[in-house]
């Protein structure tokens, strides 16, 4: 218990004073041995990281908006995906625990082989995905999706293919403890498949999809190894993620500062959507005895 | 024969988003796995199947990557993070399971605030505070295993304590009981009864605090120094290299990488009953 407490005030509170303090001088890789000392710069910092745009030509507000955008977008797109999973594997049939096992690869494969699979997938000319495109027309096989504009797509839909499983598995969840009586009582009033689940299932699952949105848009926020490994240094702008941002500012351009600012400004923002999941989480039902 | 009446979907519907899921989720992996076996020069001229297959791919990259290195690195580094981990997580996750206490409450919400603290603003300032415990007393952190072993606990440790609570909530509190009323001390139930039970339970925390560390590159990248890389940070550079040079490597690109998947989804598949509650709880997908 105690060890626990202890390592967890220094692990976090420590660290996060320390960011603060840093943010409010100016720490380079020079002054980092005597970072204590380091010239203090006011909030000269956090006007940079707002106004400024650093070597990347993206300031931490255009990373912000990078950011929100993907794990918006991310967590959008894979809800439908994951509720409709759940729906196929619902009910029993022959090769469903072969399927259900099948459905988890994706998500259970280390991010830092997707991002080198998908970069295969996305390469002009060999690429599969351009092959396909090609194929039935709609894009030309040398396609260049790994810079400019483009990679935020590849990005995204990369990121589509690896996460969708967490909806997926939270709704799948859910759809189990649904009793089957309401279902036959649905059927003896009539209801078509669309009425049973749009009246039955989807109406019960509403806390848990919610809880799921908020968490998908959280972890998505944070997400740094796939853009890092999958575009390389310098990434372009185009993903060039709020963590991303930090990192490269941090230990590519060695503006140890900057890069602490930026850290709590993500934070701050980050409470936000930490504070509704705090409040939606019902830790009495998990604990009590 | 009758339909099953929770079957939301009518069977053309069904039939037709599982041939699609099945195929999305199939061919990538397929590509991949194509890809490791086609010899590095074909890979880009054209052509999807390979002239002959290039088995060797799978020889030669232990020594153009150092493939060996970065996954004895790995083992080392997340095995330690994660036993303990695990051993402090059962500990805690016993007293706050069976007492009630002051803060029992705070510290549950502040094991799950934990999860969601984003990874990199912790990055710059463990950077520092490693940097600056270096130069004032020799105690080596940036380069060695102990710097990415004590970060990895810092993760693991709310998690698997989080997982532990869970886990020991479900174990019936009358089985300790009997072993008190018959003498037992408070550690001997804990030792003789309750770890026994809660071993599937402490699999599940094992497994992802192990995997805490084995997906991470953000701090590994930082914090180790080329003869402590991990597996993750050995690929992410040799990768990075393969950007400006005259013939990339992908068919051994791609054979490293099936081998640094391919035994998380075995663990995977093999737990499967077991992990499926945990996969939800956080900070899986780093």
């Amino acid at each position: 218990m105690w060890p626990n407490i202890v390592v967890v005030l220094l692990i976090v509170a420590l660290p996060f004073l320390i960011a603060v303090y840093t943010s409010f001088l100016s720490v380079d890789q020079y002054t980092l041995r005597q970072w204590v000392g380091a010239p203090w710069v006011g909030f000269e910092n956090y006007v940079e990281a707002l106004a400024g745009s650093n070597v990347l030509s993206v300031s931490a507000l255009g990373s912000l908006g990078i950011s929100v955008a993907f794990s918006v977008l991310t967590t959008l797109i894979i809800t439908p995906i994951g509720i409709l999973a759940a729906l196929t594997v619902n009910t029993s049939f022959r090769g469903r625990a072969l399927l259900r096992s099948l459905y988890l690869v994706p998500y259970v494969i280390p991010t830092f082989v997707t991002a080198l699979l998908w970069r295969m997938m996305f390469l002009p000319n060999t690429g599969l995905l351009n092959r396909a495109l090609s194929a039935i027309g709609l894009a030309d096989v040398n396609t260049y999706w790994l810079v400019g504009a483009k990679s935020f797509w590849a990005m995204t839909i990369t990121e589509v293919w690896a996460v969708w499983a967490f909806i997926y598995i939270m709704v799948l969840a859910g759809l189990q403890s649904i009793p089957i009586e309401q279902y036959e009582v649905a059927e003896l009033d009539g209801a078509n498949s669309w009425q049973k689940l749009t009246r039955v299932v989807l109406p019960q699952l509403r806390g848990l999809i919610y809880l799921a949105l908020l968490l998908s848009t959280l972890f998505h926020f944070n997400n740094f190894t796939l853009p890092f490994v999958m575009f390389g240094t310098p990434p372009p702008a185009a993903v060039t993620v709020l963590p991303l941002n930090i990192y490269l500012t941090s230990f590519n351009l060695f503006d140890f500062s900057l890069g602490s600012a930026m850290s709590v400004i993500t934070l701050i923002i980050m409470l936000v959507p930490g504070f509704f999941y705090l409040r939606m989480l019902r830790l009495g039902e998990v604990t009590s005895r | 024969m009758r339909r099953d009446p929770r079957e939301p979907l009518p069977p053309p519907v069904r039939i037709g988003a599982i041939i699609g899921f099945v195929l999305a989720i199939t061919l990538p992996i397929a590509f991949m796995l194509l890809l490791s076996v086609t010899p590095d020069p074909e890979i880009g001229s054209g052509g999807l199947i390979p002239s002959h297959w290039a088995f060797d791919n799978y020889v030669k990259m232990w020594s153009t990557v150092n493939l060996g290195r970065g996954l004895a690195n790995s083992l080392v580094i997340c095995g330690i993070s994660s036993a303990v981990a695990v051993a402090f997580a059962v500990g805690a996750a016993y007293v706050l399971s069976r007492f009630d206490f002051r803060g029992r409450f705070p510290y549950l919400y502040s094991l799950i605030a934990l999860q969601s603290v984003p990874h990199v603003m912790l990055l710059l300032p463990l950077f520092v505070l490693f940097s600056s415990i270096q130069t004032a007393i020799p105690f080596r952190l940036i380069g060695t295993y102990q710097g990415p072993v004590i970060t990895y606990l810092t993760f693991a440790l709310p998690l698997a304590t989080w997982l532990m609570v869970s886990y020991l909530s479900s174990i019936p509190v009358e089985l300790e009981e009997a072993a008190l009323v018959d003498g037992a001390t408070r550690v001997q139930a804990l030792r003789k009864v309750v770890v026994p039970l809660a071993q599937p339970g402490m699999v599940v925390a094992l497994v992802f605090s192990f995997l805490v560390g084995w997906n991470d590159v953000l701090f590994a990248s930082v914090l180790t120094s080329p003869d402590t890389r991990t597996l993750a940070v050995e690929l992410q550079t040799f990768s990075a290299a393969q950007q400006g040079g005259s013939l990339p490597l992908y068919g051994q690109m791609m054979g490293a990488s099936v081998v640094s998947a391919l035994p998380v989804v075995i663990l995977y598949m093999v737990f499967q009953r077991y992990l499926i509650g945990g996969l939800t709880a956080g900070g899986v997908k780093g």
